[in-house]
């Protein structure tokens, strides 16, 4: 087995996973700069809901998945109009504090509904396969396949899109884009639409290859919130290639350095770039 | 805007409680544990006239990621009470008493254990309080001489004994007995390279300790040493391809149990075919359950701790059909060794003559380990040590041909 390309493949997988996690939370912070630490629940829940209308209703995967997008999505527009609207007057800390409430809560509901425990997702996709002598499993391939066309689909919607450029135009400057007409209410809402679904969609490719429980959310969301400081806070393009490179950080620096330094070598990498790019890798504001 | 915003809060909610609702129904494994997980509430025991009350503390963690373990152990516990309590309690010096279990939450951290064990003892007056956790068990050992009251320590951590504390009882047997039956087992199946991935708690990193050295001194050569920290890694791939890269015979891996499974499967995937040693804090049977296909072989190989429901003491199978009866799942050894703890300290009190005071039940714990019926014997435990520590025999089974084989361990 050829050691190189296999760990270039599994920091592809990992970055993949982590790249969509952090563009849920960048979009949120770049249009209305609130740290959503929610998301980390969101992305629990997303899992969670595919997996029940799996178990429940013996749903095929996809339609599982595309419930959950839909699912989560809409609370993260519940969390948006219950929560977060209501406070925009409000110091900054407000958000942040609501945020941190609104994922113990979520927390402690999924405990309350699904239990404790950890629980397996099966999907179709188990099946091994070799390439060349690297290791793939076909949910993996899924993985890489997945976030791509999710990261296209979602550059063609808010480069080709009205409604998308309602949202680049309220990320670079909110108080013109009321100004010229674009209903700020509506394109957060959207915001947090996308957000909670590209949550539900990372959740659901990455739960067969690990485990679902209440508190998976954090394994990605503190690295999400690295990402999104690295790639620069708001940018898409940022958070795309800030979750890659953490990816395959680790996974070249657990194999040729140390797997205990591993989030050392990650960290130390982060503070490099931010010494020489002190906004993150695309600072300039909006997309 | 408001109705709007009502509506839309009252359907989230009846979608929440149409999904609580069904997914008991399902006939999936996994998600037929439902009810019994979320439910820590305890009643308290109805007393009829004359009757007295014993409050027995549990501080473990109740939520957060541990929590399933914690409600696992608190169930067998419940389940020794509730049945102490329907057979119309027990007497000691002729006055008749039941037992109240008053369980709080630690979230699996030290100092909260500690100040729930302060709560305890003021507030309920508890002679025992149980803790499934080696942190939480160290903490309390710091005051419960002075305060007086006995630790029912659930972890098979030595340390927790070899500290000298006269008021401890190690429930579990200590890990140390199974590095030995492993090593010999694995090293003449596999062969003497040996990678270690054991979990980053302080718990496993003890047990490599203890292992490491070991294997090495029987004459393997240790590949990989490293662990893994299952709160935080996503993707296990990256460091069992480290791992294997080095060729080894045998892996060493542990953790809780569905992680520890997902850890082997994912080595399988990646072309591992030695065995595995499987430290004690995983299960077997519980590791099976996470395995798609419902069988040993992805396992094949494997040593680790007998299952409880494989154990076959005399009330082992009694023990487990209740367990099964009232939580619809299978006990792990937590919950068997909780159950049965609970009926010897109950016979300890017999003997020593008095509910309260920790010191004449603990110097009576001999005497009530002779006197536990045999149908409560879910493990038979045939002495406790000088340090407080329940000595039983050394059980290890192996998977050979998809099969638990119980294999013979010299003492």
């Amino acid at each position: 087995m050829d050691i190189l390309t296999q760990q270039l493949f599994n920091g592809l997988t990992i970055g993949s996973v982590y790249s969509l996690v952090a563009l849920g939370l960048t979009l949120v912070y770049g249009i209305l700069h609130i740290p959503n630490f929610a998301h980390g629940a969101l992305y629990m829940l997303g899992a969670y809901v595919t997996l029940t209308s799996m178990l429940l209703w013996n749903f095929n995967y996809w339609l599982a998945i595309a419930i959950s997008i839909v699912v989560v999505g809409l609370l993260g527009v519940l969390m948006e109009r219950l929560v977060f609207n209501p406070l925009k007057n409000a110091p900054p800390i407000h958000d942040k504090i609501a945020a941190i409430g609104i994922l113990l809560f979520l927390e402690a509901l999924a405990q309350l509904v699904w239990g404790a425990d950890y629980r397996t997702m099966s999907t179709p996709y188990g099946e091994v396969v070799n390439v060349f002598g690297t290791t793939l499993t076909m949910q993996r391939v899924l993985i890489n396949v997945g976030a791509i066309v999710v990261m296209i689909l979602l550059y063609l919607f808010l480069k080709k899109t009205f409604m998308g450029s309602t949202i680049i135009a309220m990320a670079q400057n909110r108080k013109g884009a009321h100004l010229v007409g674009i209903n700020t209410n509506k394109v957060a809402m959207l915001t947090f639409l996308i957000s909670g679904g590209l949550a539900a969609i990372a959740a659901s490719l990455s739960a067969p290859i690990n485990l679902v429980f209440p508190g998976m959310g954090h394994l990605v969301i503190l690295k999400a919130f690295v990402i999104i400081i690295l790639g620069g806070m708001g940018s898409v393009p940022g958070a795309i290639l800030g979750g890659y490179i953490l990816g395959f950080t680790e996974s070249l620096g657990a194999t040729y350095i140390s797997n205990d330094y591993k989030d050392v070598i990650a960290f130390v990498l982060l503070i490099i770039i931010l010494s020489f790019k002190p906004k993150g890798l695309f600072s300039k504001e909006g997309f | 805007m408001k109705l709007l915003r009502l509506l839309a809060f009252l359907i989230m909610l009846s979608f929440v409680l149409v999904l609580t609702g069904c997914i008991e129904n399902t006939s999936n494994d996994a998600s037929s544990e439902e009810e019994t997980e979320a439910d820590t509430e305890v009643e308290e025991p109805e007393t009829e006239e004359g009757e007295e009350v014993v409050n027995i503390g549990f501080s473990g963690p109740l939520s957060g990621a541990a929590a399933y373990y914690g409600e696992r152990s608190l169930n067998g516990m419940k389940l020794a009470a509730e049945e102490i309590n329907d057979g119309g309690g027990f007497d000691v010096n002729g006055q008749t008493y039941k037992f109240n279990l008053v369980p709080l939450d630690d979230k699996y951290l030290p100092n909260e254990t500690a100040s729930n064990a302060k709560r305890l003892v003021q507030e309920n007056q508890t002679p025992i309080i149980y803790a499934p956790h080696s942190g939480g068990i160290n903490a309390m050992q710091v005051f419960n001489e002075e305060d007086n009251f006995l630790i029912g320590a659930y972890t098979s951590e030595p340390a927790v004994t070899e500290a000298g504390n006269s008021l401890t009882v190690r429930i579990p047997p200590r890990y140390d007995v199974y590095v030995e039956p492993f090593t010999e087992y694995s090293m003449e199946r596999f062969g003497e390279k040996l990678a270690a991935l054991p979990t980053a708690s302080q718990y496993g990193k003890d047990w490599a300790e203890e292992l490491l050295p070991h294997w090495e001194e029987a004459g393997g050569e240790v590949v990989y040493d490293s662990s893994i920290d299952f709160s935080k890694e996503t993707d296990f791939f990256t460091i069992v391809t480290n791992a294997l890269e080095n060729d080894p015979d045998v892996l060493f891996i542990g953790g809780p149990s569905e992680p520890t499974a997902k850890l082997a499967k994912q080595a399988r995937e990646l072309g591992f075919e030695g065995g595995f040693i499987v430290m004690d804090q995983a299960k077997l049977d519980e590791m099976r359950k996470v395995a798609e296909e419902d069988s040993y072989e992805l396992f094949e190989g494997s040593v680790g701790v007998t299952p409880l429901v494989d154990s076959g003491y005399p009330g082992t199978d009694e023990f487990v059909e209740k367990y099964r009866n009232e939580y619809d799942e299978d006990p792990g050894s937590e919950a068997g060794f909780h159950y049965v703890s609970l009926y010897i300290f109950m016979e300890a009190m017999k003997e020593a003559g008095t509910v309260d005071d920790p010191e004449a039940i603990r110097s009576s714990m001999q005497a009530g380990l002779e006197q536990l019926p045999e149908d409560k014997q879910v493990y038979t435990i045939p002495e406790i040590g000088e340090d407080g520590g329940f000595r039983t025999e050394t059980r290890i089974v192996a998977i050979e041909d998809g099969e638990v084989i119980a294999i013979e361990v010299d003492e």
